[in-house]
């Protein structure tokens, strides 16, 4: 069915009211970047790099932490959650109904209760706040999207692959390595770039569990408290660089199947 | 010719041992690991909440004085009655402006939906932080949208709408929570078969009645989720309003924080969290009953 010419005039417009509003602040910050303001005034006869040039090695160490937090962190989140998921998959059961169920809690649940959940936990188990409570942190996270995302291909493969294999010889572990884990490929790699995304941006969770260390959220948490900075402007672009990017990766993965069945 | 049965036989015999065992693990991993990262915390944060604090330290002592403070405290009803203004309002604006953008993303061609996709999905995979940083940038009494309205004479004061306050809050919330709306809503669009609208087109229906017939009631699971996904991250959040809520744009959020960090009244913040987690379990409970009439299945 064709869509009547107003009505899609009209879509198209409260569309592009959207993206005016998602992109405005973003444009107007990478302008900053390159133009200094003074009193709400643009001064666009001092356009520089200079805000580039600001961006301090605290950032760098920051962003390199949050880069290794979020490899370690997506890497332990699937192994567990392709265990669970294995397990999982049959979904008959109540235990089984009740892992899924706690497993999905901390993603239902604003992050703020389980980053707080955790905190007091370390405490009465005296563990200190450190780089290694973000990274449990950010797996408990993480745990539910990649869980989803394994689990929902397991199903869909369907036993029979599994029987096949096991029935011509192969043992569980063999079946395991050459025949589930191929096939599980896509959707492990779909989930951890979807993890890296999500543990790269976390900030409540981070904020809650960090200890002496800080990650490039939180770093930036701490700058913006303080104000306004032309370096944080500089650093807007390159983080819409890189999410450019990533999303364009992302997409990629998650659509191309579907999206040619338009009608 | 018994031969090569043989061989079948004796691989599975051999892993059979160490294969036991690897299963026997998975099934512990599947159960200890989610007991000890959520179940266990969650337990702990839930006894916490019947604590006091004495001589900063947290006493357990199981007394109900720090939900009977939650009911009791004028202060407290108001802040956590605005955060539900708040999420409600930002819910409700997310979905309403999210569903024509879904629309239109369902109906264009290929090319042109991937690159709406990107378009949305770009901000939301751009740092929280950062965003709620680039809105904070327009915003305040003396934030580029004030600066440009009393600049251009089209106000002479600056508009409270667009300060660091509750206003504040809620735009911000609106405008980074958007995506959040729009995606799911796309999905349940996109799911529903071409057939039913085809025939609903062939015995003569007309687009309207299509739409609100066919179309609109089968996106419902859509809109379902965009309501609760924006809903529980506008409630939950504290990053937005800490940032852009000024000095009174409190919500539970913040309260919550701070309570952990300036305030130190831990079980007083775990009660108040306990009783955000009864909001949003309000809140799923009732997205669940947003569904079509009658039973759909394909």
């Amino acid at each position: 069915m064709k869509s009547a010419r107003s009505t899609v005039v009209v879509l198209c417009a409260v569309t592009a009211l959207i993206l005016a509003v998602l992109y405005g602040p973003i444009l107007m910050a990478i302008v900053t970047a390159f133009v200094p303001m003074r009193g709400g005034v643009f001064q666009w006869d001092q356009v520089s790099i200079v805000a580039f040039e600001s961006i301090n090695g605290d950032i760098v160490d920051a962003l390199k932490l949050t880069l290794i937090v979020g490899f370690v962190a997506s890497t332990i989140a699937l192994a567990i959650s392709t265990g669970i998921a294995l397990y999982c998959a049959p979904g008959a059961g109540l235990g089984r109904k009740f892992i899924e169920f706690l497993i999905f809690l901390p993603f239902v649940m604003p992050p703020i209760i389980t980053g707080l959940a955790l905190l007091i936990s370390f405490r009465e188990a005296d563990v200190p706040r450190s780089l290694l409570t973000v990274l449990v942190g950010h797996v408990t996270i993480l745990l539910a999207i990649a869980y989803r995302t394994i689990v929902t291909r397991l199903r869909e493969m369907g036993a029979s692959l599994v029987e096949a294999s096991l029935d011509l010889g192969a043992s569980r572990l063999q079946t395991f390595w050459w025949v589930v884990l191929p096939n599980l490929r896509p959707a492990l790699m779909a989930s951890f770039v979807l993890c890296f995304a999500l543990s790269f941006d976390e900030t409540m969770v981070t904020l809650l569990l960090t200890g002496g260390q800080s990650t490039f959220p939180v770093r930036l948490w701490g700058m913006m408290r303080l104000g306004f900075s032309p370096s944080i402007s500089a650093l807007v672009v390159y983080i819409l660089a890189v999410s450019t990017v990533l999303s364009l990766f992302l997409i990629r993965l998650f659509v191309p199947a579907r999206s040619k069945a338009v009608a | 010719m018994g031969h090569p049965q043989v061989n079948f036989r004796k691989t599975p015999e051999l892993g059979s041992a160490r294969e036991a065992r690897l299963i026997n693990s998975l099934v512990v991993i599947a159960y200890i690991l989610p007991i000890a990262l959520i179940l266990g915390p969650f337990c702990i944060f839930f006894v916490v909440s019947f604590g006091r604090v004495e001589a900063s330290a947290v006493v357990i002592d199981f007394n109900l004085s720090n939900y009977v403070r939650i009911l009791a405290d004028s202060t407290v009803r108001m802040v956590i009655g605005r955060t539900l203004v708040i999420g409600i309002a930002t819910a409700l604006v997310c979905t309403l402006v999210g569903f024509p953008a879904a629309y239109l993303m369902k109906i264009l061609g290929p090319t042109r939906r991937s690159l709406l996709m990107v378009a949305f999905a770009v901000p939301l995979l751009m740092s929280y932080v950062i965003k709620i940083y680039t809105v904070r940038n327009l915003l305040g009494t003396n934030g580029v949208i004030n600066h440009f309205l009393m600049a251009s004479g089209l106000v002479s004061q600056p508009l409270e709408f667009f300060t660091l306050s509750y206003y504040g809050v809620f735009l911000t919330l609106t405008s980074v929570l958007l995506p959040f709306a729009v995606f799911p809503i796309f999905l349940s669009l996109d799911r529903i078969p071409a057939s039913l609208v085809e025939a609903a087109a062939d015995l003569g229906a007309s687009r309207t009645r299509i739409f609100w017939t066919v179309i609109f009631p089968l996106s419902l699971s859509g809109v379902a989720v965009s309501l609760t996904f924006t809903f529980v991250l506008a409630i939950g959040d504290f990053i937005t309003p800490e940032l852009v809520g000024g000095p009174n744009g409190f919500t539970l959020g913040r309260i919550i924080f701070s309570q952990f960090g300036l305030g130190f009244n831990w079980p007083f913040g775990a009660a108040l969290s306990i009783f955000m987690m009864m909001i949003v379990t309000v809140a799923l409970a009732l997205a669940t009953r947003i569904r079509p009439p009658g039973k759909v299945t394909f």
